[in-house]
């Protein structure tokens, strides 16, 4: 049994991020981590094997070269060895691309299970999942709050509005898990040394036997235009009131917007 | 002699700043205010295998290089000072071993220690023996196969936690501490021993400073480090090492509380402008930054010579010791001045920074002994000598 | 090729989902600027009878997916075909799990645009714009198809970007799809289901919520942010930290890796603000927060920031509301 986890490099949440003038995220300018939701699918993989139910845990990731520490990290927490997917032709990949390219990194790897986190990071998308699964003509099991193998088949536990659903799929799959899978570990000081004697194979588009004309310049989707937020109106702070006060004020400050 | 710091030794330090950050940090004004050892922690820090940095890899340690074993102790201690001493003590009780043991010894020891399954301590001090090492009492008799050890010992760091020590007694009585000493492995759950009571501190409150009674404590004659006699000469050459350690708390108290001042004064508004925009304060941040950077550079350069074994290593490592420790208590203490009356308060970190950097002036050679070596090396290297009355040892 | 607007419309327990009765408005907003339809996929339990009434919710035509229990998933080889027969300018989903998984399952079966999750999406000059808040908040970037891009878009959409229509009236004109093959999708199967706990509400359907983070301290720390939303007539939530301790459902909790919610009125009790949970609430119309520490960074972006104790406060603030109310 064979995971393969696909993990993106993000900047750091505490980062400064600049877009540059062609509109993409100028990435050298931030420091880079693993997507943080992505680290959950990695614990997840690193716990089926510990259990026994996995052999192998591989990592794919696609981005730019420095995209190989994301790797290395992972590494780092576990795992065998890693791939990652770099070409210029994918500067400014939009999730389309992604999808079709993690595709066919994917079907050269065979993975039972490709495992993703439940969304990235950075941009909030979470479209890549189902356009793997699409490409390769797998099911999609998403949002597993706890990823299970057993007898050639995959379940998922996912939390429906209410309550809770436990869906199955036969291997193999596309799946992803949420944060409730577990606090991801930290890298041991064995790890970090291991990781760098562990594999980690560069394919460009050509390794893979993508045409990049068939990518469309690596989007079918384009930013047109990037600025700051609004600024938000100033935050009217409440202090040093007594709770009647306080209450009293708040109360007041509903009914004035009609809230109450 | 030159070192230079790798993409490792930067690597290292990300890794072990985020575990600080985030599982350390959040627990250090607890840890302080109970003065309770943190197990937790010290589970922790073996499973990173942050305990093993200074074992080989055949015992299951990771064996870095001094710059590197220095990185881990200042990330910690930037968090916590306490939580810092775990991989310190590990190396100082095991010092002994490394370096005179045999590798029976080591191979009975070291797996579980570079594991942080067993934790060791270094029995040296005595209540009358402090500075002044040769006056150790305790004593160590032979009898048929093993030693009986008597007395006690004071101010053991982990002296109570320990599953194992290594401990200094006298062998040979007449010839005194300096030509009579031995060295010894003692498992503390040998009968007679005991750890009666830990002391009440003013900083590194969780890390147990425990007095040791011996009380006929049989050890078997495989048990002792070296040959008969060799004990002064072994813990002379465990300190020249292991002050190294404290040198790399001392830069992490430091880096600690500068960088809680420069987030302080980044925030504080006083005047109607930001603290850190006063002068009075930018002066006080660059003499401790600057002052932070050339002790961290200085127990570098040490570490490098210490690996290097330089024939005037006792030099290098007491000089950053000198240099780290007074540094840490100048710039905790001016950290508390950052921060003006929030920084007399438990509210902030920066009072049990200060109170935690005291200790490093002190403990593992008091800064006057540490001055006296450099002295002796000065002398030496100019030929000139140093007169016998100034030839007092050094000790914890 | 069309200028129709088509979005996914879920049902559950026999009547559309909140999302669906929203981005009918959206969709019907977005129609009359492209001089298309709103054209509704109808799927899960209640379409097939619902569908038509979708109607006085704007949309002109809908399509019924099916009905089946079954991972919402499936009906991506269904929606497939019939988006593919259309080619319209775009398709409207909601960014919840559900939506999430059709639209990236069209993104990859048909090799289309996919944006989102965005707050805002219009029309000009005939070509779709969409506006999005990425990198936690800190950019707003606003995207549009590539020239001879596929149609349609795909777009999600976050919950409150359009607000359902109110006695509206009409029929939709109601089609099935065509049962063809659900393919590789169709392998993913609900193996058990268990149901709502009563006490858990769809917080993504509440317009008030009352949300409860690491201050509030316990499970029976809760009681009195109940007692508000009670008197408010809205909903409890949480923040992670709330959740992961036990004293309140994941199905509650607010943020990133929890539910994304756009209330008119939030009110953060105990809460620090930490990005994870802000990306979940940040776009709630009246944010309050009550917290005892003054620089707790909900205090940067709340708009009304109130420092105390919330044990001492809230009761106080439920006796005055339920006063106010008579």
């Amino acid at each position: 049994m064979k995971i393969v986890v696909c993990i993106k490099q993000v900047p750091a949440t505490t980062a400064e991020k600049r877009y540059t003038a062609d509109l993409r995220l100028d990435r050298a300018s931030a420091e880079s981590v693993i997507n943080p939701l992505d680290e959950y699918a990695i614990e997840q993989a690193l716990r089926l094997a510990e259990s026994g139910a996995v052999e192998s845990v591989a990592y794919l990731s696609m981005g730019p070269e420095s995209a190989a520490e994301a790797l290395r990290r992972a590494l780092a927490m576990g795992g065998d060895e890693a791939y990652l997917v770099t070409d210029d032709a994918l500067a400014g990949a939009d999730e389309w691309a992604t999808a079709t390219v993690l595709a066919a990194a994917l079907d050269k790897l065979a993975p039972d299970v490709a495992l993703m986190g439940m969304a990235s990071d950075d941009a909030r998308g979470s479209l890549v999942p189902g356009a793997v699964a699409a490409k390769r003509g797998l099911p999609l099991l998403s949002y597993g709050a706890e990823l299970t193998l057993a007898d050639g088949s995959a379940r998922i536990r996912r939390l429906s509005a209410t309550g809770y659903d436990v869906i199955e799929a036969p291997l193999p799959v596309v799946a992803t898990v949420t944060d409730q899978v577990g606090e991801p570990r930290y890298a041991s000081l064995k790890g970090i040394m291991a990781a760098k004697r562990k594999p980690l194979e560069t394919w460009s588009l050509v390794d893979l036997g993508v045409d990049p004309g068939t990518l469309r310049g690596g989007a079918l989707t384009r930013v047109v235009e990037a600025r700051p937020p609004e600024a938000k109106p100033p935050t009217e702070r409440v202090e040093n009131v007594s709770a009647d006060e306080a209450a009293a004020k708040i109360a007041d400050w509903l009914a004035a917007r009609k809230l109450i | 002699m030159t070192y230079r710091l790798t993409d490792d030794h930067e690597e290292l330090r990300a890794v072990v700043r985020e575990l600080a950050e985030e599982r350390i940090a959040p627990r250090a004004a607890e840890i302080d205010e109970t003065a309770e050892f943190p197990w937790d922690l010290k589970e922790l820090l073996a499973k990173q295998d942050l305990l093993g940095t200074c074992f080989e890899e055949r015992h299951g340690g990771t064996a870095l290089d001094g710059i590197g074993q220095a990185i881990v102790v200042e990330e910690i201690a930037r968090a916590d000072a306490t939580t810092s001493l775990i991989p310190i003590v590990q190396k100082l009780g095991a010092l002994p071993i490394v370096l005179a043991g045999s590798d029976e010894q080591k191979d009975r020891y070291f797996p579980r220690l570079a594991s942080g399954e067993w934790l060791i301590a270094f029995a040296l001090t005595e209540a009358a023996a402090g500075s002044d090492v040769a006056a150790n009492r305790m004593r160590a008799r032979l009898d048929g196969d093993g030693y009986v050890l008597n007395g006690s010992k004071r101010f053991i760091t982990h002296g109570s936690v320990a599953n194992v020590l290594t401990v200094f007694a006298l062998t040979d009585p007449e010839a005194g501490g300096r030509k009579g000493m031995s060295a010894f492995i003692v498992e503390t759950d040998t009968p007679g021993f005991a750890a009666p009571r830990v002391e009440h501190k003013m900083g590194i409150r969780g890390s147990p400073t425990a007095e040791l009674t011996f009380d006929d404590v049989r050890v078997p004659i495989e048990n002792r480090i070296g040959a008969e006699g060799d004990g002064f000469k072994i813990a002379m050459n465990t300190l020249d090492r292991s002050r190294l350690g404290i040198a790399s708390q001392a830069v992490g108290i430091a880096q600690g509380a500068l960088d809680e001042a420069v987030r302080y004064a980044g925030d504080r508004q006083q005047f109607g402008q930001r603290i850190a925009d006063l002068q009075g304060i930018q002066f006080l941040l660059a003499d401790m930054a600057s002052q932070t950077e050339a002790a961290r550079q200085l127990t570098y350069a040490a570490a490098a010579q210490v690996d290097a074994v330089a024939s005037d290593l006792p030099y290098w490592t007491s000089s950053a010791k000198l240099i780290a420790g007074d540094t840490a208590m100048r710039v905790t203490t001016d950290a508390v001045q950052v921060l003006g009356g929030y920084g007399y308060i438990n509210e902030y970190p920066v009072e049990r920074m200060m109170r935690d950097a005291k200790i490093t002036q002190l403990y593992e050679g008091t800064q006057q002994i540490q001055r006296l070596v450099i002295a002796r090396q000065l002398l030496q290297r100019a030929g000139v000598g140093a007169r016998p009355r100034d030839r007092r040892e050094t000790g914890a | 090729m069309s200028n129709d607007i088509f979005f996914l419309a879920e049902f559950a327990d026999g009547k559309p989902a909140r999302s669906a009765l929203e981005l009918a408005a959206g969709a019907a907003d977005l129609a009359s600027q492209s001089g298309g339809a709103a054209v509704a996929l109808a799927y899960g339990d209640g379409a097939a009878d619902g569908a038509a009434a979708l109607g006085a919710a704007g949309a002109a035509r809908a399509v019924v997916l099916g009905s089946d229990p079954a991972p919402a998933v499936t009906f991506a080889a269904a929606a497939a075909a019939a988006v593919q027969a259309a080619e319209p300018l775009a398709l409207l989903a909601p960014a919840t799990p559900n939506g999430r998984d059709l639209a990236s399952a069209l993104v990859g079966l048909l090799d289309l645009p996919g944006f989102g999750p965005v707050r805002a999406v219009g029309v000009e000059g005939g070509t779709l714009r969409t506006e999005q808040a990425t990198l936690q908040g800190t950019v707003i970037t606003v995207s549009e198809p590539a020239d001879d891009a596929p149609r349609p878009a795909v777009v999600l959409v976050l919950a409150n970007t359009f607000t359902p229509r109110e006695g509206g009236s009409g029929t939709a004109e109601v089609s099935q799809a065509s049962a063809g093959d659900a393919g590789a999708f169709g392998k993913a199967r609900i193996a058990e289901s268990h149901p709502a706990d009563a006490a858990v509400v769809n917080l993504e359907e509440a317009t008030v919520i009352v949300a409860g983070g690491r201050g509030v301290g316990s499970e029976e720390g809760f009681k009195p942010l109940h007692e508000l939303a009670a008197a408010l007539g809205g909903a409890v939530g949480a923040s992670r930290a709330a959740a992961d301790a036990g004293w309140i459902p994941y199905q509650l909790q607010i943020g990133q890796t929890g539910k994304v919610v756009k209330p008119a009125l939030y009110i953060g009790l105990g809460i620090s603000g930490a990005i994870q949970h802000r990306v979940g609430m940040q776009t709630a119309e009246n944010v309050v927060a009550v917290n005892k520490d003054p620089d707790a960074p909900i205090g940067e972006f709340a708009d009304l920031f109130v420092v105390g104790d919330l044990f001492e406060i809230v009761p106080r603030l439920t006796e005055e509301i339920k006063r106010r109310k008579g």
